[in-house]
């Protein structure tokens, strides 16, 4: 793998949270991704993993049950 | 537990954790369930939390990020009642997780590997198979990948949470998305979705 996709490698989770990079940084692996096939692929691939754990949100809602219990007992704290 | 007195809050306070803590009752859950993974202890835990939460509300600075506020109250919470009876998942180590990488290994896997969403592993798996890989994490692991990746939480509010630095956040994240990759490969050849053996 070339030096640059190694580089832009590292730093692409630091991308897709938005988090951790400058401005010219983040313009420099758009840059790099535009241009790099096999790059923007993997890419693609990591930002789907992340999709997919991220779909998981709210698919476990908190029991009526215990919601209902929390109310009684904050009214009584 | 915890016992305590009656919260010191103001009627407007009272109010204000009601009408604010209650929707994110959801959120708090569904992190409970991941940290204790059971359903049991993950009742206690977001009960107690929550009583926690109402007992320290005038501490809370309005304006700040509540749901943070809240899960890392969950956080200790945790570490202090609960982290103790944990089995530790025996079915990812820590060690030599850095390396694995699931695009690079599908593309290894079969030379004729192409990213069309019917070969994308991941497309194949269902809920129950992301939770399994999840819950088959160790906790820290497993805590930083539910805190970002579920929940979204940024690295900073994460730190907060988790009471690390910044530094630990992103390694064990990173680390933690390794894992969870290999975990899934795992079960996605258990599956039988990927043959266990390279094709030449």
């Amino acid at each position: 793998m070339k030096q640059k996709c190694l580089e832009v490698l590292e730093q692409v989770y630091l991308f897709l949270d938005g988090e951790g990079l400058s401005e010219v940084q983040r313009l420099e692996i758009e840059a790099h991704l535009e241009e790099c096939g096999p790059c923007f692929e993997r890419y693609g691939f990591y930002e789907v993993s992340l999709q997919i754990t991220h779909r998981l949100q709210g698919t476990t809602p908190c029991p009526d049950g215990l919601k209902t219990k929390i109310s009684r007992l904050l009214e009584q704290a | 537990m915890a016992e305590a007195q009656r919260a010191d809050l103001t009627t407007e306070e009272r109010a204000r954790f009601q009408s604010e803590a209650l929707p994110l009752l959801d959120s708090l859950y569904g992190g409970a369930l991941r940290m204790t993974r059971n359903p049991a202890d993950a009742e206690d835990l977001v009960q107690e939390t929550m009583l926690r939460a109402y007992r320290s509300f005038d501490r809370f600075e309005a304006g700040t990020n509540l749901k943070a506020w809240l899960f890392r109250i969950m956080t200790n919470a945790y570490i202090n009642t609960y982290r103790k009876k944990q089995r530790e998942p025996k079915k990812v180590s820590s060690d030599e997780v850095e390396d694995f990488d699931l695009y690079q290994e599908l593309k290894d896997h079969d030379p004729q590997w192409e990213m069309t969403p019917e070969n994308l592993v991941l497309n194949s798996l269902v809920d129950s198979d992301i939770i399994e890989a999840i819950d088959d994490l160790p906790e820290q692991f497993r805590l930083a990948v539910v805190l970002s990746d579920i929940e979204g939480f940024s690295y900073a509010e994460m730190a907060e949470i988790m009471d690390v630095p910044l530094g630990t956040v992103m390694s064990r994240l990173h680390r933690g998305r390794k894992a969870l990759q290999k975990r899934l490969w795992e079960i996605a050849r258990d599956r039988g979705i990927v043959r266990g053996d390279r094709k030449e």
